[in-house]
């Protein structure tokens, strides 16, 4: 029994030293927007603000030329749901290609797009770029919103819980005479809910947090996403010398993914198990 | 005969629409892979025999730009393909074993039956995995600010923290964690919470501690997602980019400069564009993740036998 009790001290211990850690910066972050610069420079540390203040937050927002935080955040929205959108419409429905259609050769050409799907995506870059301008989409939210609609992966998932849904279903509809986009729409669609959400969260917060491309495709200052307009702002608020409006920006960027996940929690830990699932 | 023939047609017709109809669904993702994923990473491999300023047509120079990369010493293209890769290399050693072993000690701990809360720890642990590389930087390096910053600030120093070895790295690996153990860890829970009970019960009886325990039953049972969580861990940190770009910007002397920060420099810097040599580093980079990955289903697969 004390075996026991020492070791759940030991985890406590640990669990919590290292949550102090890991939550620490969040906490930070939040709190220092809403100091005083003037606070900030004279205190020395403490972590709560000796006087609340929001100018900072009016400050950030406010500004529309040089850091357009609300235009990027906005840019953002945009891109990041349409590309959710278009994610779930697109993998959904290759998924039940090739699961529900019958075709010849339909597993050898999946797989071999999964596998050529494999090869590391840093060799795509540049010739990505080509395509991109090429179609006239430097820019445009569209270099953000369509490339990333390509990949396997998800397909590859949600083609697994579709397999896993018992033929008899769609058999039956197609006997009443249902046509394959009906079957779809009307009965897989539903059952398939949960792995398409989960689906939509990642391609959500991927496409929000994404940097590199965005650098690489988005050069307007107006046409930023906030991931990547946010690079600009250590020379804009002068390095710390505007500590409040920094921070108050990086809070508004992280504001969207971390509401999603304290409304979705669950479907965060399914995905989990899915991908353990699957991939087990 | 006539009418034999036209059945002939129609059914080809009929079996011609019939194959068509896969389209519908799979062809929009199909066009999307071939132009975004296939052809980039074809005319990728390609370029990378060429040379290239991304305006003009490519020219074929056979191996020249490997050749260059790989041993031309007064190049600093092979400095950089050499730094490069030595820098992302440390940053994939130092960064993946700490991947696995916190978020798995961090599972076990939560394994604990007494231990309550779990489900806002797991939290804690994860939301830092929400939140972009370039607005957690910005908080990190307030937190490392040899004025402002906490850390300083507590320690009563004025160390300048990003332009000294190991530190620059300590805190970009460090930050990189802090985002990166999330997810790892709700696999490992979802995984150890499926081990049979039976065995931990057996095991009990036959009067195995904890630490054999963990070693002998969870260990074992988990290692298919452990693997997975390996390989998937490895690929994503070679790509390691904005990280560096934003505690260090490459430095001190290059020290943090990683391959993908040399791959978009050449190709979409200032100044001409090299995206030929751009592209060789590309597939040499590409080679050594497709290396590393094979290496690790062999040793893993073996291990899973045996």
């Amino acid at each position: 029994m004390r075996k026991i009790s020492i070791t759940k001290y030991l985890a406590y211990f640990f669990l919590v030293t290292s949550c102090v850690v890991w939550v620490f910066p969040v906490l930070f972050g939040f709190f220092t927007s809403f100091k005083a610069q003037g606070d900030i420079m004279t205190v020395g540390f403490s972590m709560l603000p000796a006087n609340w203040v929001i100018q900072n937050y009016i400050s950030v927002l406010t500004n529309t030329s040089s850091a357009p935080i609300v235009q990027w955040f906005l840019n953002s929205l945009v891109i990041s749901g349409s590309h959710t959108f278009l994610v779930v419409l697109i993998v959904s429905l290759a998924a039940f290609g090739y699961t529900r259609i019958d075709f010849k050769g339909k597993e050898t050409l999946f797989f071999t797009i999964l596998a050529l799907s494999m090869f590391p995506a840093v060799v795509n870059i540049i010739p990505s770029y080509k395509i991109v301008e090429a179609l006239g989409w430097v820019n445009s939210p569209l270099a953000v919103i369509v490339p990333g609609l390509g990949g396997v992966g998800n397909v590859f998932l949600v083609r697994q819980f579709m397999l896993g849904i018992p033929k008899e279903f769609d058999e039956s509809a197609r006997m009443d005479g249902a046509s394959d986009f009906t079957i779809y729409f009307k009965i897989i669609l539903p059952l398939v809910k949960p792995v398409l959400i989960v689906t939509g969260l990642f391609s959500f917060i991927g496409s929000w947090n994404d940097f590199l491309w965005p650098t690489i495709v988005l050069n307007d200052v107006n046409k930023l996403t906030i991931t990547a307009g946010l690079q600009l702002l250590q020379d804009l608020y002068g390095g710390y010398a505007m500590t409040g409006e920094l921070m108050a920006s990086a809070i508004i960027a992280m504001i969207p993914t971390v509401l999603l996940f304290l409304f979705a929690q669950k479907y965060f830990i399914e995905s989990m198990n899915l991908n353990a699932g699957v991939k087990g | 005969m006539q009418s034999e023939n036209l059945l002939v047609v129609e059914t080809e017709k009929k079996k011609k629409r019939k194959s068509m109809k896969q389209f519908a669904f799979i062809g929009p993702h199909l066009v999307l892979f071939l132009i975004f994923i296939l052809i980039p990473t074809i005319y990728g491999i390609y370029a990378s025999f060429t040379q290239w300023n991304l305006i003009g047509e490519p020219e074929w120079v056979g191996l020249s730009n490997f050749k260059t990369l790989l041993f031309d010493k007064s190049s600093t293209f092979h400095f950089q393909l050499r730094n490069g890769l030595k820098n992302t290399l440390l940053f994939v050693g130092l960064t993946v074993p700490l991947q696995i072993l916190i978020p798995l000690t961090v599972a076990v701990a939560l394994e604990n039956k007494k231990v309550k809360f779990k489900s806002l720890f797991q939290a804690i642990f994860y939301i830092p995995g929400l939140i972009s590389v370039s607005a957690a930087a910005i908080i990190w390096l307030l937190i490392f600010n040899p004025r402002l910053g906490p850390v300083n600030n507590l320690l009563s120093s004025a160390t300048v923290w990003m332009v000294n070895q190991p530190n620059a790295w300590a805190i970009i690996v460090f930050m990189s964690l802090w985002g990166a153990i999330g997810g790892n860890l709700i696999i490992y829970r979802s995984a150890i919470s499926g081990v049979s009970a039976d065995l931990y019960e057996s095991a009990d009886i036959d009067g195995a501690g904890p630490v054999r325990k963990f070693f002998s039953i969870t260990l074992p049972s988990i290692r298919f997602p452990l693997f997975y969580t390996v390989v998937m861990s490895t690929a994503g940190a070679f790509n390691v980019y904005a990280q560096p770009l934003m505690i260090t910007n490459g430095g001190p002397e290059q020290s943090t400069h990683v391959m993908m920060m040399y791959i978009r420099q050449l190709a979409f810097g200032t100044g001409e564009s090299v995206a030929g040599m751009a592209s060789a580093m590309s597939v040499l980079l590409g080679l050594v993740i497709v290396s590393i990955s094979v290496f690790q289903f062999i040793v893993m697969y073996r291990n899973s036998k045996g």
